[in-house]
């Protein structure tokens, strides 16, 4: 079983950055804040990154860990920003730990992404593998978008402590939060919402 | 059974168990192997834990519904998620990473390996080709595809959708921009209609409330449960599940036969060949992994069929050294989509529908369309909330709504939505009704897959995939989303938002081996003797905005029938 370790510096950076990240993409906190103080979406998309490539390395197949280097590209593009005057960091981040990026307002976050997916950023500067890669940079630039928004708005944090297990191993704990928000039943068995059919297929079956 | 097959089956998707079903029944023996897992047959009781203890089934008496019923959780990360998904493009082994393919820019590429292939998360959209994007065009005429059309309809079968909330407001729209009811499966001129689906109508007693819903999901007919994109396993048995992915349609009536094996977990990497009196290279068999153990092997056969998606069967004749052929892997369309999302007044939605939700969640997850021949088509998308909010708000080329604001009068949001935005278009997915766009792209050369030169996996050098649409596209495209924002507006919507999606959003890929160019009009390969192909990749065009999988499996029919008339 994975046990994720907090005591080191780089997984406490790559924690924080993640949360600033969802900070500024997700909504705010609202009055589910309450009932899921931690909906604990940074952590899926670390899990995603880190679990989204791999390739063959002469006779290895290594996984490449997408999270960390995705962290230091945020960082790298919102300290452009900053030195550029786009971007105003405030003087203590509300994410321990974290890097420029954790440092901005959320709206800055914003234009943090957006400076990325553009390539408004110097390429050489950024780590392995997106050095010089304008297409794996766009790539998952969007995907934090997007894995943002299905890890908050699927039941995945509905999985609790037992988010971070390998998926068969996981079990839902509650109803999802995301779903409660938006007023999604959940999985059904069906619905009597049956108005009849508009056409019908012409041919003529054999019963 | 017979050793060594006639033919083998590369990829048991949306066409291979067809093609597999057809010579089936024709005595021709066949074994269909199929990368990823199989979900509903008793060999393999925990199919993402173990590799089990078979290496293949070909007993109708193997597939379980209730097993399938336990798999198939319905809830969308277990079922959807395209890193650990059960329905990801990858291995069995949910605890290792998806198959790679070098996909730059903002993309999203939607396949799903295992039996059943890209069928299991499909919608069962199931519709004819505009006959105008056949006719004059391809090598072949939409006459000719007619009565394999008719039999695929009747073997799935097709039906046009039940209306539900969705879909009558989706109706009160359309006809409020002015269009008719299309009656017809034969499209020639813009309309609106039900999609015709491979769904099984409602059973007569849905609206009965002395019968439960529990009952009902194990009788026969459609729940109206929304799950088509969760696989639904709601039936009697698994091959009377509503939803006719071909897990559930042609592969039984394949294994019924009595001559179709198909081997799960089981990646080819390698067609091949041997010279031939006829000075062409002639097909002899396949080198697979196991993708639980690695073990390489050598299968033969008089004929290979690939099947394998139109990433993965080009990538495989290259992978295989083929003969050289400009066109393998080129000329790629992936019907430039978009989706324009209207959130509609309780009250509003009380006069037009006696309700004050939409619940875009109940029904077929896509019940109803608009066709458009010369530009594409329009169909309502009703998926649940994390597939909603990442499709909708979470993707797009234009980027932050925040930051750029909508950039016209005729949308109030355009992009990404985030924080407050995000929270409360999210708080309206009760009263929204979204509209995807699907348009007729333009066939051209430049949009491929390739080899990546410098990235391999452990099945060889992986796909790079690109596609830019033509200006002629993107005008179409703009041209739909007009219309679409005209639907949700004269229906009443108090808000509308444009997604404007990337081109990269690759669910309906096509025409990457066409015919004419990689194949002849039989789907067998130019260069390559008893080489067929039975997917998506061998259309000349993308039929002019519809679903691909129809027209894929009438062709698959079609193909089956010609190959056994050619060789046995």
């Amino acid at each position: 079983m994975t046990i994720i370790s907090t005591n080191t510096q780089e997984q406490e950076y790559t924690q924080a950055s993640f949360q600033a990240l969802t900070d500024a993409i997700l909504p705010p906190d609202s009055e589910y804040a309450y009932d899921f103080p931690d909906m604990g979406v940074h952590a899926y998309i670390i899990y995603a990154l880190d679990h989204y490539v791999s390739i063959q390395q002469q006779l290895h197949h290594t996984v490449v860990p997408l999270a960390y280097p995705t962290a230091v590209m945020l960082d790298t593009a919102a300290a452009k920003l900053v030195y550029t005057h786009q971007a105003h960091p405030s003087p203590q981040s509300h994410f321990p730990g974290g890097g420029m990026f954790s440092f901005l307002s959320r709206q800055d976050r914003i234009r943090t992404l957006a400076a990325l997916e553009n390539l408004y950023v110097d390429m050489y500067a950024l780590p392995s593998p997106y050095q010089n890669n304008a297409g794996l940079v766009k790539h998952v630039t969007d995907a934090l978008n997007r894995f943002s928004m299905f890890g908050y708005y699927s039941e995945w944090p509905a999985y609790g402590s037992t988010r971070l297990y390998p998926p068969d191993s996981r079990r839902l704990q509650f109803f999802p939060p995301g779903w409660q928000q938006v007023g999604y039943p959940g999985v059904s068995l069906g619905y009597r919402d049956f108005r009849g059919f508009l056409l019908k297929m012409g041919r003529s079956e054999v019963e | 059974m017979k050793t060594d097959p006639d033919v083998i089956v590369i990829g048991a998707g949306g066409g291979g168990p067809v093609i597999a079903k057809e010579l089936g029944e024709r005595g021709i023996n066949v074994l269909v192997v199929e990368a990823g897992p199989w979900y509903g047959n008793k060999k393999w009781p925990e199919p993402n834990q173990n590799r089990g203890k078979a290496k293949m089934s070909s007993d109708p008496g193997d597939l379980d519904g209730s097993l399938y019923r336990n798999q198939f959780t319905r809830l969308e990360n277990d079922m959807n998620d395209l890193v650990t998904g059960k329905f990801r493009w990858g291995s069995a082994d949910r605890r290792r990473t998806p198959w790679y393919r070098n996909v730059p820019d903002r993309s999203f590429l939607y396949q799903s390996a295992g039996i059943g292939g890209s069928t299991v998360h499909y919608y069962a959209n199931s519709l004819r080709a505009f006959p105008q994007a056949i006719d004059d065009e391809w090598p072949i005429n939409y006459d000719d595809l007619i009565p394999y059309y008719e039999k695929v309809e009747n073997t799935l079968p097709v039906e046009f959708a039940p209306t539900t909330s969705k879909e009558a407001l989706f109706y009160y729209g359309a006809e409020k921009a002015g269009f008719p009811l299309n009656q017809t499966l034969d499209v020639t001129s813009s309309g609106y209609r039900p999609q015709p689906n491979a769904i099984l109508p409602p059973n007569e007693h849905l609206m009965d409330p002395d019968v439960s819903l529990e009952e009902l999901s194990h009788m026969e007919g459609c729940t109206l449960s929304g799950h088509c994109g969760q696989g639904c396993p709601y039936g009697p048995s698994l091959e009377k599940m509503a939803k006719r992915s071909t897990n559930v349609s042609y592969v039984p009536l394949a294994m019924k036969t009595g001559n179709v094996t198909f081997r799960p977990n089981t990646f080819v990497m390698k067609i091949l060949t041997e010279d031939s009196a006829s000075g062409k290279p002639r097909a002899t068999g396949v080198q697979i992994r196991d993708t639980w153990t690695g073990e390489m092997e050598e299968l033969s056969a008089g004929i290979v069929v690939m099947a394998a998606g139109c990433i993965e069967t080009p990538r495989l004749w290259l992978n295989s050294e083929l003969p050289h052929n400009d066109w393998v892997g080129r000329g790629m369309t992936t019907h430039y989509m978009d989706m324009v999302t209207g959130t509609f007044d309780a009250q509003t939605l009380m006069e037009i529908l006696g309700s004050p939700s939409v619940n875009p969640f109940v029904g077929h997850t896509s019940g109803a369309r608009l066709d458009y021949p010369g530009l594409g088509m329009i169909e309502n998308l009703g998926e649940s909330p994390g597939l909603s909010a990442q499709q909708a708000f979470g993707f797009s080329q234009y980027g932050y709504n925040i930051l750029r604001g909508p950039g016209s009068d005729k949308w109030d949001q355009r992009g990404r939505l985030t924080g407050s935005e995000l929270e409360e278009a999210m708080n309206g997915y009760k009263r929204s009704l979204t509209l995807l766009i699907v348009t007729d792209d333009e066939v051209q050369y430049q949009n491929r897959v390739e080899l990546d030169p410098n990235i391999k996996d452990e099945h060889g050098p992986v796909p790079f995939v690109r596609y830019t649409p033509s200006e002629k596209s993107k005008k179409r495209r703009d041209q739909l989303a007009k219309v679409a924002t005209t639907m949700l507006r004269g229906a009443g919507a108090s808000q509308v938002h444009r997604s404007d999606l990337p081109p990269n959003y690759y669910i309906h890929i096509q025409s990457t081996m066409r015919m004419g160019f990689v194949v002849d009009s039989s789907c067998e390969a130019y260069q390559v003797q008893g080489l067929y192909i039975a997917d998506n990749s061998v259309d000349y065009n993308a039929l002019g905005g519809p679903n691909p999988t129809l027209t894929t499996q009438a062709l698959a029919t079609r193909t089956a029938e010609l190959l056994a008339d050619k060789y046995f």
